[in-house]
Order: C-alpha cells, then sequence, then structure tokens
C-alpha cells in the first residue's frame, strides 16, 4: 500500500531536510538545475520555519547570540532533530540540551541553562490554568491534619536549577533592559509561572527551592519544611496569593464550609 | 455535544473575511472593524491554556472562526497523527468554529512534522491516501471539513491527474468541501505553466465554502506563496471570474509575513467584499 508514495515522501524529505535532491530529482519537474532551485525554495522553507518556532521560543537566547548565531545553531538544531509534533508551539524542547553539546556555544557554559529558562516561560505561556487554590477550605484544615497538608502546583509552574546566574542574565535581556546583568555570579534556581496572563520567573533562596522541590515530589507540608527556623508561612502565603499552588489534599476530611453547608 | 458557549455565527457571503494574527490583536480588540470573519491557524491555539486562546475566545463572542490547520499532513502516507487530531477536536468543541479547515499535502513522515505544505503527486494511490485521512478527519470532528489546493512549487511526473481534478475527486469521494484558493491557482499556473482557468472550472461550484486570496512574491526561481503582499491584479481578476460562476462565498484575505497595520489588511479585504456584492447585486437583479 502506498509504496511509491512512501518512497517519494521519503526521497523528498531527505532533499529539504538534508540538502541531498538526488534521490528525488528524476521525479520533479521542472527538470535539472531549475527543479534542484525550485527544491531549495522547500528547504529554505522548512528552515525558516523551524527556525523561526525556535527564536519564538528562546528570545533570550536570541538577543545573547545574536540572528545569524542563533540561526546557524537553530537550523542544525533542526535538521538533525526535526519536530515530532506538527504544533510548532511545541518544538523546542531538546534545544537547550543540543546547546550544551553545540562546539561554538563552549564559551557560553550558562547558554544551555538560560535556553532551558526561555523553554520553560514559552510552555508557562501555554499550559492549563488549573484549578484555584481553595483558601476556604484551607483555613478550614484542623492544625493536627496541616503537616501532612500536600499541594499540587498550578500546571504552569516549573523549576530551572542553575550553576550560573540565568535569571539575573534573562532580565537583563528583557526587551525593556539594555543587556547588562544585575550580578555575574550566583548559582540561580529559578520558579516560573503564569499569574494572570503573564510569565512570572523569580529566584528562590536555597531553602525555598528545597520546599518547593520537595512539595512538587509530593511530600506532606511538614517533612517539605525541613528545620523549621524559616519563616515558612511568609513564603507559602507567596505562593498561594500569585497563583503558584493548586488544589491541596490531606488525609484527614476537611468539613464543610459552615457558611455553603 | 455539550451546550453550546458562543453565539452560532457564521460567516457573511457578502463580506470578506481576515486572518488573524498576534500583531492584531490589541488594534483589533479595539478597532473591531467590519468584517465577516476571523481565520486563524488551528495549531496557534492549541495551546491548554494562556492568553493567545484568551484572546481567541474574546474574539469568537464577536466574531464567526474558521479553524485553518496548517500540519494535520491529510497527504502522510504515515496516517494522521492521533494526538494532533485529539487537540483539533478539542479546540473545534471549545471554540465552536463557523468553518474547519486543512491543506491537500503532505508534512509528517516516520514520526516527525517537517513544518510545511509539501505537495503530493496527483495520482490514484495519493487520492486514496487523502480520501481516508479526510474520511478519519471528518468523522473524528463530528463535521464536514474544508480541504485547500496549495502553491507548489515543483510538479511530480508521476501525477496522473490534473490538480482540479484531484481536488474534485477528494470532495466527491469523501463529501468535504474546497477552500478554494485563488491566488494558490494562479501562483501554480505561473509556475507550472498550466492553466489556473481549467483548474478553477474542473471545481464543482456547490462544493466550495471558502475562498482564499493572498500575495505571493516573485522570485528567480517563480512565484513564491508568501502570503506577505497585496493580492496581484491578476488575481484579482480570476477572483471576480471565480465569483461570478459561484455567487458570493465566504471569501478571506491571508497576510502572514510582512505583516502590515491592521487597516491595510482591512481595506484589502474590503476590495473583496466589493466584488461580493457586485455579485450578489446581481444575482438578485437576475432573480
Amino acid at each position: 500500500m502506498s509504496a511509491a508514495l512512501r518512497a517519494l515522501q521519503e526521497s523528498f524529505a531527505r532533499a529539504v531536510l538534508g540538502g541531498d535532491p538526488e534521490a528525488i530529482a528524476s521525479s520533479i519537474e521542472p527538470g535539472g538545475d531549475e527543479g534542484v532551485r525550485r527544491l531549495a525554495i522547500y528547504g529554505r522553507a522548512v528552515t525558516a520555519n523551524l527556525v523561526g518556532a525556535l527564536r519564538g521560543a528562546h528570545p533570550v537566547v536570541v538577543r545573547l547570540v545574536g540572528d545569524a548565531y542563533f540561526h546557524e545553531a537553530a537550523s542544525r538544531f533542526a535538521r538533525a532533530d526535526p519536530p515530532q509534533s506538527g504544533d510548532l508551539n511545541r518544538f523546542g524542547d531538546g534545544f537547550a540540551a543540543f546547546l550544551e553539546h553545540y562546539p561554538p556555544a563552549a564559551s557560553m557554559p550558562w547558554l544551555a541553562d538560560v535556553a532551558r529558562l526561555d523553554w520553560a516561560c514559552h510552555e508557562a505561556t501555554m499550559a492549563g490554568d488549573g484549578e484555584p487554590l481553595d483558601f476556604d477550605a484551607l483555613a478550614r484544615v484542623p492544625p493536627e491534619a496541616q503537616g501532612d497538608l500536600r499541594f499540587a502546583f498550578r500546571p504552569s509552574v516549573s523549576v530551572v536549577r542553575s550553576s550560573w546566574p540565568i535569571l539575573a542574565i534573562w532580565e537583563a535581556n528583557q526587551s525593556d533592559r539594555d543587556g547588562t546583568p544585575d550580578r555575574v555570579e550566583g548559582e540561580d534556581t529559578v520558579l516560573v509561572w503564569r499569574e494572570t496572563g503573564r510569565v512570572r520567573a523569580v529566584a528562590l533562596a536555597p531553602r525555598e527551592a528545597a520546599f518547593v522541590e520537595a512539595l512538587a515530589a509530593g511530600r506532606g507540608l511538614e517533612e517539605a519544611t525541613g528545620e523549621p527556623d524559616w519563616d515558612l508561612p511568609a513564603f507559602l502565603e507567596q505562593l498561594a496569593s500569585h497563583g503558584v499552588l493548586a488544589a491541596f489534599r490531606t488525609e484527614i476530611p476537611v468539613g464543610p464550609s459552615p457558611i455553603s453547608a | 455535544m455539550g451546550a453550546a458557549r458562543f453565539p452560532l455565527r457564521a460567516p457573511d457571503p457578502r463580506q470578506a473575511g481576515i486572518g488573524l494574527r498576534t500583531p492584531h490583536f490589541a488594534a483589533l480588540a479595539g478597532s473591531r472593524p467590519a468584517v465577516s470573519f476571523l481565520e486563524v491557524h488551528s495549531e496557534n491555539y492549541f495551546a491548554d491554556g494562556g492568553p493567545a486562546l484568551a484572546w481567541l475566545e474574546r474574539f469568537r463572542a464577536d466574531y464567526a472562526v474558521s479553524l485553518h490547520g496548517v500540519a494535520l499532513s491529510l497527504g502522510s502516507v504515515d496516517g494522521l497523527d492521533p494526538v494532533h487530531l485529539d487537540r483539533l477536536a478539542r479546540l473545534v468543541s471549545r471554540i465552536e468554529p463557523a468553518l474547519v479547515s486543512e491543506h491537500l499535502c503532505w508534512s509528517r513522515l516516520g514520526g516527525r512534522n517537517l513544518g510545511e505544505l509539501l505537495p503530493l503527486p496527483y495520482s490514484e494511490e495519493s487520492l486514496g491516501v487523502v480520501c481516508a485521512r479526510v474520511d478519519e478527519a471528518q468523522e473524528r470532528l463530528g463535521r464536514r471539513i474544508l480541504v485547500e489546493n496549495v502553491s507548489a512549487y515543483v510538479r511530480f511526473r508521476e501525477s496522473t491527474i490534473p490538480e482540479g481534478e484531484f481536488v474534485a475527486q477528494v470532495a466527491r469521494r469523501t463529501g468535504c468541501g474546497v477552500l478554494l484558493d485563488v491566488n494558490n491557482a494562479y501562483v501554480n499556473a505561473e509556475n507550472h505553466g498550466t492553466d489556473a482557468r481549467a483548474f478553477l472550472a474542473a471545481i464543482e461550484p456547490a462544493s466550495v465554502g471558502e475562498i482564499h486570496l493572498a500575495g505571493p512574491e516573485r522570485t528567480g526561481d517563480g512565484l513564491v506563496d508568501s502570503h506577505g503582499a497585496r493580492v496581484l491584479p491578476d488575481v484579482w481578476a480570476l477572483y471576480e471570474e471565480t465569483i461570478a460562476r459561484l455567487g458570493p462565498v465566504p471569501t478571506l484575505v491571508e497576510w502572514d509575513t510582512n505583516i502590515p497595520p491592521l487597516e491595510v489588511l482591512v481595506a484589502e479585504a474590503d476590495k473583496a467584499t466589493a466584488v461580493l456584492r457586485r455579485a450578489g447585486d446581481r444575482a438578485r437583479g437576475a432573480a
């Protein structure tokens, strides 16, 4: 079934992705050099579309390396590892890992982590809203059950860890800044999420990061807190009020609201 | 089927619509131009949530919407990507569009998508593949789709069926409609030395659910369908002839590169509206 069509599509893909028009050349009109030039229109369009998708998802990397550098790196990545989805907004998951091993980027060891932060922000724009935290229900959790509270995060939430000051770099390369980071040292752990339509990225202190990651791993509040010598309630209040936390569950059932019941 | 979330809206065939692109969101929300419908690329709204989808839902409250897919890949030997089709189905039930369309081309092979509208040979083999995919899509979406003729820069020696006949056969065999792109018909005729009028004449009038207009780019290697300029005078002439034959059909002006201010796009759509109105007046005069 469709053997001839399959062979033709495979040859065509080799021409547009690999720049190898040999196999398809005998099947197309116009023939000769003109046909090869016409095929090249497809090659350029494929590259432009895939690079354009990566460009849109990695605005800070683009600004750091410039258009020509980005185009070269992104087109190499796209040709080697084309998208698995026809939704090009989902294309780019592996670009940070590619940059990590991209020889020309060896002098910018932070670049791959900046790409990870760009990608986390891009994904946050597409995530679902999820259910907001039910503050009333939370207030009714009896004290003896609080240590075992387990929180879920809103779907847009992610954490990016780096040994480089990626948040300072990322902030300095937003459109209203001149590119000069406020600091050039630090190991940033960045919490990314979407709050009322806008993507937010903030640095977490080591203790906050450990707490968030413990909650994300499904640990209860008490276990996630660790040493109780920090202002957990204030941090938890921030996570809750900025739309980071979603539903919670507890081992002990929470009674109905005295008003609505 | 759940309860409808939006008012039922259909494009007015006597007024053209515009392709909705991100740079125009704010201007469109502010000026609310008189266009008959908004068309978006379906894939740009496949997200689970977020600002783009929120904008589209806001516009859907006031306008008829057409979902125009670029990557379902109806011509792939590999078959449809079930995840892609599911996301499209979810968007269709979320937006309640007046029209849903895809392209007569392929982009998917071996689990990868090349992100471009690649041409098919027009053969019995391709016809079988495309019709099976159109059947599957219409079944999954629970509605009729429109399929669009694409611009092509090469032709295949394997082609045994004229393009117009191929498109007409897909519609006849599957019951789908045709999204007739008059600019693509012109581009192909210029690039391959074929006859755009013969192509257009092969399409059954009753099958045409929508018409596309756009401006191509002239290069040393022929016309490239860049959607980056005004509609060419020759294409306006073909469009007038087509509307004279079909009567008023929902018409869309697309502009995807070198995107101009919204008012320039709306002015281009207004030219199509003038053609549609003249045809409508003639039809009423004849009745």
